[in-house]
């Protein structure tokens, strides 16, 4: 089924995302008008500061923008790698953990809250990313190199191999992450839970640079393999004789996902559910071409991701939810609707 | 030039799948490959295509060694139609044909034409917005046809165009099995060269200029189907008694058991 034609879902999700951008910078536990936000924007802009509260001002430029542009920006990292993880395991429910990034990252990050103790978290920063942020991404990049050699023999890359390979990486990292919780103390244990549920709240100004720099990287080589992924869903000789490099396009899809989702990790914790569920959802709306998939889903993904947010904030003020509690919470319902109505078309 | 194997060899975790195999598919020619099951046919036909890495021997493409060739170039002269198709993501057929242009950098509204013509060369323009996901066993074999009818259509400048396919007619009703080979006699008028395994031998018959018939990895015999198509190599490979008649029409042999 199709419910619309590719290039409407776009222009409709480009279109609504400057809309919820300006009200997600508006909401959260001090709630910032539409005439301080224009205000404020025309102030960064060199016009006219006046009129503009200096409190909500600091606000905005330190904690509400980052924090919005850091949500798009893992939005689209983790929504754009399930989809290049859906063709490549041409499969609908692969998302980016299968590959052991999310459990590696884990890992890495419990291995830092427990080593780490006190000090080295306060001082030991580096590009404004602390250390557990730092062990997450090396966790699952680590991860994600294993399963790929593992599965890598003379005769090419076995994306079944793959599989099995991701299962048991995942396995092993989740056996030292209980290892880690396990010899922790209450504090660290907390800090790790938290720390898995996902949430934006440590965002700032390089965290925002690191993203929007992986973000552009991806955006700018993945969709050049759009044609190879639609080739590779016929299946892998199949791409092969349709003149596809198979074995160079599947090392560039490891790899730039490895990249961005562990940088997405490392930035805002284990946020599940997007990987997974954006792309499937984008997929029933417009079809399976990976030319309209990788935009579609980039945008959807940071739209999820930027609503959620937005609402972990104000939903128990002054305190606020993490995240991945919330696109879960979220997007099921909306999964759901399109299933029945799915069955409701197929059944006619 | 040809599509050819000189001397090929394979054995996979020990055991000899193919022994000594020299075969040559000539543009504008239909070549069958028959045989009982696990002969080797389908090793045959991956090694042929590159799919499978011989122990022995070699596979050569319009003169050069397939491996010399990139991808992009071997796939303008050589398109490849396996048995079964994997494919379950709900693309259109129109769809599924056009990802047949992958190696082509001709333009979207060019594709689109071609497009059209190779669904309407295997009846399947009515087809063309179903998803294929939805289509019956005859009617994907139908869609997948034209998908590499639709990656050869037009002459490449690399060189001679070569079609090669496994088992097109299993899941076919009588009249497409008859459409089927009637698309490929019409390749092969064009010059491109084809390669057919196929279990059926009266169809094998009716359309090949050369035959093979394989048993345990070796070709028995090779030649026109009235020199291959004979009551003793029937029984010695098939262990099967066999009449052989005449077509009424066409005058190829026509085996009846």
């Amino acid at each position: 089924m199709r419910l619309l034609p590719p290039t409407r879902l776009i222009f409709i999700l480009g279109l609504s995302l400057l809309p919820l951008l300006v009200i997600a910078l508006m909401m959260g536990p001090v709630v910032i008008s539409p005439g301080d936000l224009f205000r404020a924007a025309g102030a960064a802009l060199g016009f006219s500061g006046s009129g503009m509260n200096a409190q909500e001002g600091l606000i905005l430029s330190a904690i509400r923008v980052p924090r919005v542009i850091l949500a798009g920006m893992v939005g689209v990292c983790l929504a754009v790698c399930g989809t290049a993880m859906q063709g490549l395991f041409r499969n609908p429910l692969a998302d980016p953990s299968l590959i052991g990034v999310s459990s590696g990252a884990s890992a890495g990050a419990s291995l830092m809250i427990v080593l780490g103790g006190g000090a080295l978290l306060q001082s030991g920063q580096f590009a404004g990313l602390s250390m557990v942020a730092l062990g997450a991404f090396s966790g699952g990049f680590l991860a994600v190199i294993l399963v790929y050699r593992l599965a890598t023999s003379t005769t090419g890359t076995s994306v079944v191999t793959m599989l099995l390979a991701g299962i048991a990486i995942s396995a092993l990292a989740g056996a030292l992450n209980s290892l880690f919780s396990y010899i922790a103390d209450d504090e660290m244990l907390r800090r790790i839970s938290l720390w898995q549920m996902g949430s934006l709240d440590a965002a700032n100004w390089p965290r925002v640079w690191i993203a929007t720099g992986v973000v552009t990287v991806l955006m700018i080589l993945l969709p050049r393999d759009s044609a190879a992924l639609n080739a590779f869903l016929l299946g892998e000789s199949e791409a092969r004789h349709l003149g596809i490099a198979v074995e160079l396009v599947k090392r560039r899809l490891i790899l730039l996902t490895a990249l961005a989702v562990g940088t997405s990790v490392a930035v805002a914790g284990t946020i599940s559910f997007i990987g997974l569920i954006v792309p499937h959802i984008i997929r029933m709306l417009i079809g399976p071409d990976h030319r309209y998939l990788i935009p579609g889903s980039a945008l959807a993904g940071a739209i999820l991701l930027i609503v959620a947010d937005a609402i972990a904030r104000v939903v128990v003020a002054p305190a606020e939810l993490p995240v991945g509690i919330l696109t879960a919470l979220l997007g099921t319902p909306f999964f759901f609707s399109l299933l029945v109505q799915k069955r409701k078309f197929e059944e006619h | 030039m040809s599509l050819a194997a000189q001397n090929l060899s394979l054995s996979l975790s020990g055991v000899p799948l193919l022994d000594g195999i020299n075969l040559e598919v000539k543009p504008g020619q239909i070549t069958t490959v028959l045989g009982p099951n696990g002969a080797g046919k389908t090793s045959l036909l991956r090694v042929l295509v590159g799919e499978l890495a011989p122990q022995a021997g070699s596979v050569t493409l319009s003169g050069r060694d397939l491996k010399s060739w990139s991808p992009v170039q071997r796939a303008r002269m050589l398109a490849v139609l396996p048995q079964h198709s994997l494919l379950n993501f709900p693309f259109s057929a129109a769809e599924v044909v056009m990802l047949g242009r992958t190696p082509h950098d001709t333009g979207a509204v060019y594709d689109r034409d071609i497009v059209h013509q190779t669904l309407k060369a295997v009846d399947g323009d009515y087809l063309a917005q179903r998803f294929y996901t939805q289509l019956s066993g005859g009617e994907k074999q139908r869609v997948q046809l034209a998908r590499v009818l639709a990656q050869i259509w037009e002459p490449s400048s690399e060189g001679d165009r070569y079609l090669v396919l496994d088992e097109p007619t299993s899941s076919l009703d009588l009249a497409h099995q008859q459409m089927t080979l009637d698309v490929v006699r019409n390749l092969a008028q064009k010059g491109v060269g084809i390669m057919i395994v196929i279990h059926d031998l009266n169809l094998a018959a009716r359309c090949a200029d050369q035959m093979l018939l394989l048993q345990c990895g070796r070709i028995v015999i090779s030649g026109t189907p009235q020199d291959v198509l004979k009551p003793e190599n029937i029984h010695s490979v098939f262990q099967v008694d066999a009449h052989i008649g005449r077509h009424p029409v066409s005058g190829t042999p026509l085996v009846i058991t």
